[in-house]
């Protein structure tokens, strides 16, 4: 019998075990080789296999699916694709792991509809009675029209079984999974009538490449590219995919049991309990309160010595630089300004210090899981959950994260709504409302109740989103429902490098983004504070030394009279003024108002705003922000203008309100429309507004 | 006008125009590296 020689390539997603099935198949007899033109590296490796055939094994780069973004997913793309290549393979062996078929299954299916033999390896059979899984391996070779060997590289099972299949490929079923044309029977009846003896599912895969090919000339093809734009053929393919992880669902439905009591490992139990519909919530709950209670604690001794040291520097510039007015634009207008933001770094840090090491222990994938359960309750789809926790950080990544959501109403619903997470920019305003408000203590001896505010202020932003998007969905009248996949990475110990990466991108995302707005929005109030129209502002020593000769005032006391009312008649005072009568009712004065208006540019624009009016307004530079506002009474009324009543007041109106320039300039690019920012924006607005407003007039 | 008042004015407009054309005439990224959909345009 003469020798035959065959390729056989193997593909699967990353970490399923591909590269131990290659060590078992190849044992030594194995090269790699970096080919012209790719810089990716691949392996090929010698098998003996039965029959007297030989097998080059090609071990291709790992990927999730055949729609190719990188340059190494496009090597596996380019390879099946073009025939002419000497690698091209006979025979696919697609290796799967067990755990994740569900995910798994997506590329074979793609791999399958390119009509070539392609045989299933589901790999670490070695953990299905540890997990509880079973499969009905007939039923999946009958529904998935390949042969399935099980396999475990690790305990060395199923090898042999596999090479005597290979020898056998000649007649495994070539059938594909899913009939291409169903994706848009019209668009491929178009491509089938143009190119009659090409496969379909091939020449979809050339026309929706995001990647360039390095032999692939596809130029031929382009043409027929146009008659769809690319945002129509992203849709296909996201349409392409829905429809293979139906079919993909119904087919593990019968093929596939879990058995969760049978699972006995230490994650399955850790699953069960951290995704639990009691402990689940419970546990999430306490972890959420320990984050915000550690946020308050932890960074109460470096904010104080920012803050101070912020205080002192304004102090040491009025001393030391010579007298004039740039001087008082840096002493009064820009350091307060930029300190208003930089003292939140300690509490910005904490906050994504405890969400990366969520996140790269894994737990976070099942919250994910956990909010999905409720989502659904609530009419939203399961990929509504990414963007609304992501918005914990900031909304306009989490609204463009929208698009990954194929029903549009779904997306609209999850773009309007996100703005109601608790961003990170809101942050620096909470801090330093609770911070005067709120008393310092603790109830049964643990619950911080500064703390336990906080967190209270993210459940009820988490809280509205959810309302509102279940208001929108009856509106909406939303029908169609997409499906949610979501990977649950094993369990890990947080590695240092990359937690610390996370946190330090995140902080300077933080302080760089909306620090130069700071900055800049600080130079001209301070300009609009210090400079006024009327003569009142020009004779206010002279008007205020008239009123207070009778008086025995100190001359500190004198200054800070005449500071104070060159501030009511300055720019900002008068625009102040005119807006106090609106705002008002909230328990708000005229600075605040001021302080609401500057931050639509950047939520955090809050605290340094009010710390550049306080600091203009008064002639003592050594205070710290937090005192000068702890300080602030109403000249009429005595009162405290930060007081419990207007604190919750003020709030509650950034909880709700859409106070975020660039949320709105998103939206509209997202929704290619002004209606729906503008309708944000009310709706956003007069809610905030009405709860403003109750809270105060319930409280004072 | 002393030195340092046109240092404020200068400080002024400077903060002025970076905050008009940071709102008001954003520039596109034109990166031919991302996609429509890539999310960093």
């Amino acid at each position: 019998m003469s020798k035959q020689n065959i390729n056989v390539a193997l593909i699967g997603n990353p970490n399923v075990g591909k590269t131990s099935v290659f060590n078992q198949l190849t044992g030594l007899n194995q090269q790699v080789g970096n080919y012209p033109g790719i810089t990716v590296e691949k392996k090929v490796g010698f098998c003996k296999l039965p029959n007297n055939i030989n097998a080059n094994v090609i071990d291709l780069p790992g990927t999730y699916s055949l729609n190719a973004s990188s340059a190494d997913e496009s090597v596996v793309i380019e390879l099946l694709l073009n025939k002419k290549d000497k690698l091209f393979p006979d025979v696919i062996v697609v290796v799967s792991e067990v755990e994740n078929l569900k995910r798994n299954l997506l590329l074979f299916t793609q791999i399958k509809d390119l009509e070539i033999p392609t045989i299933l390896v589901i790999n670490m059979i070695d953990r299905m009675q540890l997990k509880g899984i079973s499969l009905d391996i007939p039923f999946l070779e009958e529904q998935l029209k390949t042969k399935i060997v099980l396999v475990s590289s690790r305990k060395k099972i199923g090898v042999e079984a596999l090479k005597t299949l290979i020898t056998t490929y000649k007649t495994i079923s070539t059938e594909p999974c899913l009939d291409a044309s169903s994706i848009d029977d019209d668009y491929f009846n178009t491509l089938r009538k143009t190119f009659p003896n090409q496969s379909l599912y091939k020449l979809w895969l050339v026309i929706t490449q995001d990647v360039n090919f390095v032999d692939l000339n596809r130029k031929a093809l382009e043409k027929q590219s146009f008659t769809k734009t690319n945002s129509e053929l992203k849709k296909l393919q996201q349409k392409e995919t829905i429809k293979r992880y139906q079919f993909i669902n119904n087919t593990l439905k019968i093929g596939q049991k879990v058995d969760s009591a049978k699972a006995t490992d230490f994650r399955s139990k850790l699953d069960r309990v951290l995704t639990h519909k009691v402990w689940g919530y419970l546990i999430f709950f306490v972890v959420l309160f320990g984050i915000f209670q550690s946020i308050f604690e932890w960074s109460k001794i470096p904010m104080d010595f920012i803050d101070s040291s912020f205080a002192s520097l304004s102090s040491l510039t009025n001393q030391n630089l010579p007298p004039g007015a740039f001087t008082n634009l840096i002493a009064q207008g820009i350091i307060p300004g930029i300190g208003g933001i930089l003292m939140f770094i300690p509490q910005i840090t904490f906050l994504f210090l405890f969400i990366s090491i969520l996140e790269e222990s894994g737990y976070m994938s099942r919250v994910v899981f956990l909010m999905d359960k409720i989502m659904r309750r609530f009419g939203l789809s399961g990929k509504s959950v990414v963007p609304l926790i992501s918005g914990t950080a900031c909304a306009i990544p989490a609204i463009m994260a929208t698009r990954n959501i194929e029903n549009w109403k779904e997306r609209l619903i999850t773009i309007l709504v996100t703005p109601f997470t608790t961003c990170s920019a809101r942050l620096p305003v909470y801090a330093i409302i609770i911070g005067l408000v709120i008393p310092d203590k603790y109830v049964f001896g643990i619950l911080n109740l500064q703390g336990l505010t906080l967190m209270l202020l993210y459940i009820l932003g988490f809280g509205m989103a959810i309302l509102s998007a279940y208001m929108l969905n009856k509106v909406l009248q939303l029908n169609c429902k997409t499906f949610f996949v979501v990977e649950m990475p094993n369990y890990k110990l947080p590695m240092f490098k990359n937690v610390m990466i996370t946190v330090v991108e995140k902080t300077k995302a933080f302080v760089f983004g909306a620090g130069k707005i700071i900055l800049a929005i600080s130079v001209i109030l301070w300009f609009l504070a210090s400079n006024g129209p009327s003569e009142k502002f020009r004779n206010a020593k002279t008007i205020i030394t008239s009123k207070a000769e009778n008086k025995s005032l100190s001359v500190l006391e004198i200054e800070n009279k005449v500071a104070a009312y060159k501030l009511e008649n300055s720019y900002i005072g008068l625009m102040g003024k005119t807006i106090e009568p609106a705002i008002s009712p909230l328990g708000y004065d005229w600075k605040i108002g001021v302080a609401i208006i500057s931050s639509f540019a950047a939520r955090e624009v809050f605290v340094g705003t009010l710390a550049t009016i306080y600091s203009v307004g008064g002639s003592d530079n050594e205070n710290t922000i937090r005192n000068k506002m702890a300080t602030e009474t109403n000249p009429k009324t005595g009162e405290k203008i930060f007081n419990f009543a207007s604190g919750i007041s003020l709030l509650l109106f950034y909880a709700f309100a859409l106070q975020c320039i660039s949320t709105l300039a998103v939206t509209k690019k997202e929704t290619n429309s002004w209606k729906w920012p503008l309708g944000q924006l009310v709706f956003m607005s007069s809610f905030a507004y009405i709860m403003a407003l109750i809270a105060y007039q319930l409280l004072k | 006008m002393n030195f340092q008042e046109i240092l404020t004015y200068v400080t002024l407009v400077i903060a002025v125009v970076f905050l008009v054309r940071k709102f008001f005439f954003k520039k596109k990224k034109t990166d031919k590296n991302c996609g429509e959909d890539c999310n960093c345009q």
